[in-house]
């Protein structure tokens, strides 16, 4: 049997077995479950050209067929056990990767008028001016700077934050590497940083309170708050943590404090476990839990924002507007930046809502109020770009400048980490959670 | 998520929710915010993880209708396909003798009746309804085989053969290797493909596509920095010698 019939029989088979499931299954959407766990981030590659899937040149092809000697033996196995492992030198047929940037947060230099952005594809920190805009036809827009290579250690970074007084760019690892990097302003290319500090694994996102010098981290799990000095590098010690039952704190992720009214907000995605305990693991909405600024060890939150009014859906960072108090919160899977007053509590609509296709946002992540300037930043996972508001846009509002770095009509990716795959024979899909 | 499955016989896929010590079961074709067919969750399942890690492997035995999920502390437990709720595994695999350390990938072979647990620089194969605290049958492992750890592995049955990750650290793998199911001790691997020396990647996800005769790899940056300065990719080899 040729190679493409029997290639076509197991096709056939493929489909047999999916129209057996089907019927078997078909029933099962009826009965589904309906608690707050979801699958929601698996999705068929666009090949819309956005991403680049790329098959290998006849020329390549032809090249490493002469330079690989066992080409010839391509459809014949050679499993001798006492002999030489046959070495495959022959390149990949595809990959899938995308070579735009894939923003992940967002900090402002107000002093210097910049733009921080976070690329969470080339483990990178690009800066921009503030005032930059991608008008529509114009080609992306261009770094003034990138801080990116080996020396840097930006990797994994789920967070960037600027020194409102020094200018000192911070940026929170969120995986392996588990530390806070800190760069002097004009830091640029592969440059080491200038301070390092070592944090608890699956750190998040920070803020400073530069009144008490203190650095506010969260840490998804075990879900904790934990409040270094501002200086801190190495190995030093937080000098306090919220951490405990009493904080309803669960897979902790954005962070924001309101210095003038000494709060401290967090966002908790409500994935629920104590890891020394077997079978403890529960799902609850998403929250918002709001402490004072000080709080320590196992303190229960002040109020709690929670329910299907509120619209969270894998709230990501969060930023508070000085003057009124109001809380920004990039909400990712929303596709919406969500406002809430700094008093409220329970299952409570949102003050304003910004989202539509007017706004440009896809997917956002990151989030930074610009109380100076009256501006909302938001920096988009979907579409390689972040977009700037007037503070008080709300619905379905134009951005008034973009920082695009991509082509426009991008629809990125969104590879956060590309640690796991499946495939699916029957769609003939690959499946990525990132 | 550092592995998952696809039960192309149910059409299912099933992941784990790591920090909720829950499995979750979808509908193949589940898109957007779909809820799961089923999970395991709850007291009586076990399930637990590491404040650092855990819960983030998941492997599916269609033919046999089970689901296998390492966990903290060195243990391997085993749910029935269509449990549902706070449902106690059906057998644990764990204990000194297992030679399994950490939470570590897990692969079943239907056709031969072997679990496969990529374990400490080892592949460690069992009988695939082992239970307890029992020695593996067979361990690949040595300089010669170069078996390394790697985040996910395959066993394509019909061929027995083990895909997994090979030449590199214990926590990471610059290559990927083929060894048979019937391999025992530093035995070298049938076949290799040198991911990180052909694409400057360091492969972490394997899956397989017998029908394309292709293995699929995802890559992060894994420390190593990938040359071309991209850190996330999906790349796919063509490798016939293995499935024919």
């Amino acid at each position: 049997m040729s190679t493409n019939k029997r290639r076509n029989r197991g096709r056939g088979i493929l489909v047999g077995v999916a129209a057996v499931a089907v019927g078997l299954f078909g029933l099962s959407g009826l009965l589904r479950w309906r608690g707050s766990a979801q699958l929601v981030s698996i999705e068929e590659i666009p090949d819309t050209g956005d991403a680049c899937y790329r098959p290998v040149s006849a020329e390549s092809k032809l090249k490493a067929a002469s330079e690989n000697l066992f080409s010839t033996f391509e459809e014949i196995p050679v499993y001798a056990q006492d002999a030489r492992p046959l070495d495959i030198t022959r390149p990949p047929v595809r990959d899938i990767l995308d070579t735009a940037p894939i923003y992940s947060s967002v900090g402002l230099d107000l002093e210097h008028n910049e733009v921080m952005l976070q690329d969470a594809n080339t483990w990178s920190i690009k800066v921009f001016s503030r005032l930059d805009n991608a008008k529509p036809g114009a080609p992306p827009t261009e770094p003034r700077r990138v801080i990116v290579g080996p020396k840097t250690d930006v990797q994994f970074n789920s967070c960037v934050w600027v020194d409102p007084a020094s200018g000192d760019i911070y940026s929170v690892e969120n995986d392996i590497g588990d530390v806070i990097v800190v760069f002097d302003h004009d830091a640029t290319g592969d440059i080491e940083p200038k301070r390092k500090l070592k944090v608890t694994h699956r750190a998040f996102a920070m803020a400073i309170d530069e009144s008490t010098k203190e650095l506010f981290l969260s840490v998804q799990y075990p879900p904790q708050v934990a409040v270094y000095s501002k200086t801190a590098s190495g190995n030093d010690k937080p000098i306090r943590l919220l951490i405990g039952d009493k904080t309803k704190l669960s897979d902790s992720h954005g962070l924001a404090i309101d210095t003038k009214n000494k709060l401290l907000f967090i966002n908790n995605w409500g994935n629920i476990s104590d890891y020394r305990v077997p079978g403890s693991g529960r799902f609850e909405p998403p929250s918002i839990t709001v402490y004072p600024l000080d709080a320590d060890g196992d303190t229960p939150p002040l109020r709690v924002i929670q329910g299907p009014k509120t619209q969270m859906d894998w709230p990501g960072a969060m930023s508070i507007d000085p003057a009124t108090g109001d809380l920004y919160v990039a909400n990712d899977m929303g596709q919406s930046i969500i406002v809430f007053h700094s008093k409220d509590q329970g299952d409570l609509t949102p003050a304003k809502v910004i989202k539509g296709l007017k706004t440009h946002i896809s997917y956002p992540t990151g989030v930074f109020v610009d109380a100076k300037n009256q501006e909302l930043w938001v920096t988009n996972l979907g579409n390689s770009s972040a977009t700037v508001y007037p503070l008080n846009a709300s619905g379905d509002v134009a951005p008034l400048r973009i920082i695009r770095s991509a082509e426009e009509g991008k629809v990125s990716l969104r590879f956060g980490k590309t640690q796991a795959l499946v495939y699916d024979p029957i769609r003939e899909q690959i499946l990525v959670p990132n | 998520m550092h592995g998952f499955g696809f039960d192309a016989l149910h059409d299912e896929i099933c992941v784990t929710s790591p920090l909720a010590q829950a499995i979750l079961s979808f509908r193949g074709g589940a898109d957007g915010e779909e809820a799961p067919l089923r999970v395991i969750q709850g007291p009586h399942t076990q399930i637990k993880g590491t404040a650092g890690g855990g819960n983030d492997k998941v492997s599916v035995d269609p033919v046999n209708n089970e689901i296998y999920i390492p966990i903290d502390t060195a243990k391997v437990l085993v749910f029935d396909r269509t449990a549902n709720g706070d449902v106690a595994p059906k057998r644990m695999l764990g204990g000194p003798d297992t030679e399994i350390r950490g939470v570590s990938a897990v692969a079943v072979d239907p056709i031969h009746n072997i679990l496969a647990v990529n374990s400490g620089g080892a592949m460690l194969i069992f009988d695939r309804t082992a239970s307890g605290n029992v020695k593996p049958k067979a361990v690949i492992k040595g300089p010669k085989s170069g078996m390394a750890n790697i985040s996910s592995f395959q066993i394509y049955a019909p061929k027995g053969l083990i895909i997994a990750g090979c030449d590199g650290a214990v926590a990471a793998s610059s290559s990927i290797c083929a060894w048979s199911v019937e391999d025992d001790g530093d035995v070298a691997p049938r076949s290799k493909i040198p991911v990180r020396q052909l694409t400057g990647y360091t492969p972490s996800g394997i899956a397989l596509d017998p029908a394309h005769k292709e293995v699929i790899l995802s890559a992060a940056g894994q420390r190593v920095r990938p040359t071309r300065g991209i850190m996330n990719t999906v790349i796919t080899f063509s490798w016939p010698e293995i499935f024919n």
